[in-house]
Formats: C-alpha cells, structure tokens, sequence
C-alpha cells in the first residue's frame, strides 16, 4: 500500500518526508523494541511504533523500512526530523494507539486486497462465480414456480439489481411453467460470471414443432385442463423474450426442448 | 475541595528515562529524570570526591495525579519509580510486610523517591496512600489490591535486588539479555 | 469471551497457570510506561518483552492476560512469577501486527 494511505487510515500528522508519500510499503512492524526492529524487520516496511526518539528512526532507516508512525501522539525529539530528512524516511505522527493503529491497516489491506479480486474479476468475464443445478418434474403443478423462487432468491442473497432479479424470475418462472404444462421433466441450469447471468433450461418433452409460432403472443398449445387452471394464454415464450438480452431456443419434436437465457449484469 | 470524593486521573505525563549513577568510591547511589532523547552512559566522571559512574538509563514516565471532579492536582514529580520486591532477603520489613500482605490478595509495590535528596525527604506516606487508591481504582478489589509502600522500609538499600519496573535497552541494538540489580 | 476461549481461537500456547477470566479490550505496547498510563483492567497485553517485570507491571494495572508475540521464549523465571501472582502469561508465533488482525477479527475492541 502506498504511504499516503497509510497516513489517511492513521488521520496522521505528516512531520518528514511529505514528497515521499507515494511511496508503497509492502510489510507493516508494530514494535518498541528497536534490537527486535533490527532482527526481524523487512526492507520497504513501515514501523509503528511508540518509542518517539532518534534511534526509533535510526534503527528502521537501518533495518531499510520507508519510515515510522509515531503512534499514540507522540512526539519525536529534533535529532528524529533531522536525520529522516538526510535519509529519506517518512515520519508520521498518529494519535491512535498501536491496536487500533493496526486495525486501520490492516483493514486498508484487505480494503485492497477487495478491490484487486473485483478487478480481476471485471477482467475474467467468463470467469465463473456460481454454477447450479436444480431439477423438475413436468405436471408437477404444485411445485409449480419454486425453482424459479429459488434461483430469485439466491440473486438476491449475492445483491443484484432488482430489476434484473425481476427479469431473471419472470423469465425462469415462465420456462419452469413450460416444463410444467408439456414436458415430462428438466434440468435447471443457473450460471453466474461477472458479466453474465445465463439460466438454462433443458428439458425432456414434446418439443416445439414452430418455434417461430410459439413466439407469437398469444399462440397457445395449452390443454382446456391447463386453461381452466389459468395456465396456457400463450404468452410464455414472448414474455421470456421480452425479459432476456439474449434467448436461444433448440428444440427437437418427440425429444424436448432446450431454453437458454441470457441476461447482462 | 476538602468535601470533594476525589476520582483521580494520570495527568502531565512525559516519557523519559531515570538515570542510575553509582560512585565507584563510596557506593553512593544517584539517581535523575531526564528527557533526553538518548541519555549517555559512557564513562564516568568525577564530582568533588565522587566518582560517576552511569549504571542505567531506563524508560519511564513522569505524571501528575488530577481530580477529575474538583480538578484538585497532586504532583508525583519526585516518584523515581515503583520496584517489585524480590524477596532477597527475608526478614527485610518490605519482605516482611509483602508476604503478609499477599495472604490478603493484596500486591506490594515499593515507591521510590529520588536519590540521595529522598534520603532525607521521602515522599510523604499521603502521597503514597493517593497512589495506592489510585491505582486500586483502576480495578476490581474483590478479586486483588495494590499496596504502595515506601522505600525508607529497606534497611540496606545497596543491598536490595528487587526489580524496577521500568523498560531497559529499548533503544540497544541487540537484545539485552540481563538485567542486574540497580541499587 | 474469556483468555481461554480467546487462547483456543487465535491458536496461542498457555504458559502460566492462572485464573480464567473475561477479556475486555486489547492494549498493544513494549513499553511498561505505556502500560501503566494507559492500560486497562482485563485488557489483554501484547508486548515482545520477556523479562520477569512485565509481570509486575501486568499486575499493577490487573490485565487479563500478557501475550508475547513473535514467537519469543519466555524465560521459566517470568512463567514462575507470574503463575504466583495467577496471572495469565500465553505465547503466539505471529508477529504483533498479524495478532491484531486476528484479534480484530474475533470482535475485540481497543483497550
């Protein structure tokens, strides 16, 4: 992390080495014995400490840290500031004490560390970042919208939009219906990349004869059972367009039929 | 002021060191608060018939007590230090009374004045009776108590070997591996 | 959450025998100084120091337990000294930055 963080973390006083800030360190050594500093501490460190004299300065330019925080407001003598500035080493001052001093870094690390797994993500696309798989029995009208609840639920637990949870459950629910009214059973696909949200839904049925005619609005091949019900206005694979980026159907009559939703985060 | 149930606070505290001086002639033990960054222990010198010589130069503190209801000050500036009794010799009177008191879960603790001048002035036992509450109330007494007795019990002061409680070569480059008695 | 439970749960080795007790706050220091002016009762203290008058001084301000960091051997004398006055003295391999960070990560507090 770079010393200016450090600073902002610690609400520091900068008392040295102002030009040097940018600086990045890469390890962190909380001490007041200084043979310790010198015995076990790593080049481009940063040591907080509470012993505010000369030799705590001394003894982290020889040990090649960055600089030092004095923690708990304590002030260094003159000979400190003196030999920073010879040296080129930070002096910061904290009025935190070395716990909390240390809690602020540390947070500030994984603060970081956060972000570089988000943008190694953002630059993954395809990177997978969930992956389930859930099955459904055709006719099964009782249990009839659970899949897609679930698979709403979960969207909702990672913290989607909700718009786009909305067009996920509608889109799924409509498919899970399709299932319901004229295949024998399916298997529900739900993948998540950083891009992308994909729910696939691939089933063992009938098929659709005119997949171009199913999408019509309004096109119906429901039962009168199905109607009465409340089911089969012929609004399912418009309605799935309507709320995916993108929709590919294949279908094969006598074998089934295979949705593939896509929708863009 | 007088009606005032104090509830006292550390104030005006300021990071230093005590230095121990020995005379190589007669013994004589001298001991002063400094706030230099790096006291020097280096050779000794000489003083009318004395000869120094810095034994030590250990990390402390210096505080004032505060009220913090009637704001009532009481200076501790002429406390050297508090030193754990090691119980070396056993009918010293700070042994004497350690061990009694500790039947009692209750903790002893020796408050030093500086030398020599605290020979001849000790810190008054109020003071020290302030000290005691104070840090008692910095606790929960049911469990253990602070005792802070003074100094002018030790009979053979040369003698003593308790240990101080002060810090020792946090500013040495190597780990200092011994602490020798300082009195 | 008391020095026990908080031991198990950052991996720490108990040396003395001492008193199980709560732990409130954490005060991080070398300097027995710093201990005196601003340590709390039931605080547990990190320090790398090992001389047996950290023992006295962990008793003058009542901590729940000294913890000596970075993996350093406590001399017998200062276990000794501190299982009389029952206090609890335990060790931890990791430096005392890494410590905090677990410590924070158990929910406890500055002193």
């Amino acid at each position: 992390m770079d010393i200016r963080a450090i600073k902002e973390a610690l609400d520091a006083e900068v008392i040295e080495g102002r030009e040097l800030l940018n600086d990045r360190v890469d390890h962190v050594y909380a001490s007041d014995l200084m043979s310790d500093v010198l015995a076990f501490g790593q080049p481009d460190s940063i040591l907080l400490t509470g012993l505010a004299t000369q030799q705590a300065v001394i003894s982290a330019h020889m040990a090649e840290f960055k600089g030092v925080v004095f923690i708990r407001g304590k002030h260094p003598k003159d000979g400190a500031g003196k030999f920073a500035r010879e040296n080129r080493l930070v002096i910061l001052r904290s009025n935190l004490d070395m716990y909390e001093a240390c809690v602020r870094i540390e947070n500030l690390v994984q603060g970081e560390q956060g972000k570089l797994e988000a943008r190694k993500k953002a630059d993954e696309p395809e990177k997978l970042l969930l992956s389930q798989e859930r099955f459904m029995e055709g006719s099964d009208f009782a249990n009839a919208g659970m899949i897609s609840t679930e698979i709403k639920s979960v969207l909702k637990k990672i913290g989607f939009d909700p718009k786009l949870i909305r067009r996920v459950a509608i889109a799924t629910y409509e498919g899970e219906m399709n299932v319901v009214m004229h295949a024998k059973r399916a298997r529900v696909f739900l993948t998540v990349t950083p891009k992308v949200i994909e729910v696939i839904i691939d089933d063992e049925g009938k098929g659709i004869p005119d997949v171009e005619k199913a999408m019509q609005a309004g096109f119906s091949t429901a039962t009168e059972e199905q109607r009465a019900m409340g089911f089969g206005s012929g609004m399912g694979l418009p309605n799935i367009r309507r709320n995916t980026d993108e929709l590919n159907i294949e279908s094969q009559v006598g074998q089934g039929t295979k949705l593939q939703m896509r929708f863009m985060i | 002021m007088a009606d005032c149930q104090h509830t006292w606070e550390m104030t005006g505290i300021t990071f230093g060191f005590v230095v121990f001086e020995k005379c190589f002639h007669c013994k004589d033990l001298r001991t002063f608060f400094t706030e230099e960054d790096h006291p020097y222990l280096g050779e000794g010198y000489r003083e009318d018939d004395h000869y120094w010589n810095r034994m030590e130069a250990a990390q402390t503190f210096q505080f004032d007590l505060r009220c913090t209801r009637c704001s009532h000050q009481v200076s501790f500036r002429d406390l050297m230090g508090l030193l754990h009794c090691t119980g070396c010799l056993e009918d010293c009177p700070v042994n004497v009374r350690r061990l009694a008191l500790e039947k009692d879960r209750t903790f002893v603790l020796v408050a030093f004045g500086f030398l020599p001048q605290a020979l001849e002035k000790p810190i008054p036992e109020e003071k020290l009776d302030l000290l005691t509450e104070y840090f008692n109330s910095r606790r929960d007494t049911s469990r253990s108590k602070i005792k802070i007795l003074p100094f002018t019990l030790i009979e053979d002061l040369p003698r003593c070997k308790g240990d101080f409680i002060h810090d020792i070569g946090m500013l040495s480059q190597e780990p200092v591996t011994e602490r020798k008695p300082l009195l | 959450m008391t020095v026990n439970e908080m031991a198990q749960k950052v991996d720490l080795k108990s040396l003395s025998t001492f008193e199980d007790r709560p732990v409130s706050g954490v005060f991080v220091s070398d300097m027995v100084s710093d201990v005196m002016a601003g340590a709390k009762s039931g605080n547990l203290w990190l320090t790398v120091q090992t001389h047996k008058s950290i023992v006295p001084a962990a008793n003058l301000v009542d901590v729940s337990a000294v913890i000596v960091t970075g993996g350093k051997d406590v001399p017998a004398e200062t276990v000794e000294l501190a299982s009389k006055f029952n206090i609890a003295v335990l060790s931890s391999d990791l430096p005392t930055f890494e410590l905090v960070g677990k410590l924070y990560q158990l929910g406890l507090g500055s002193s």
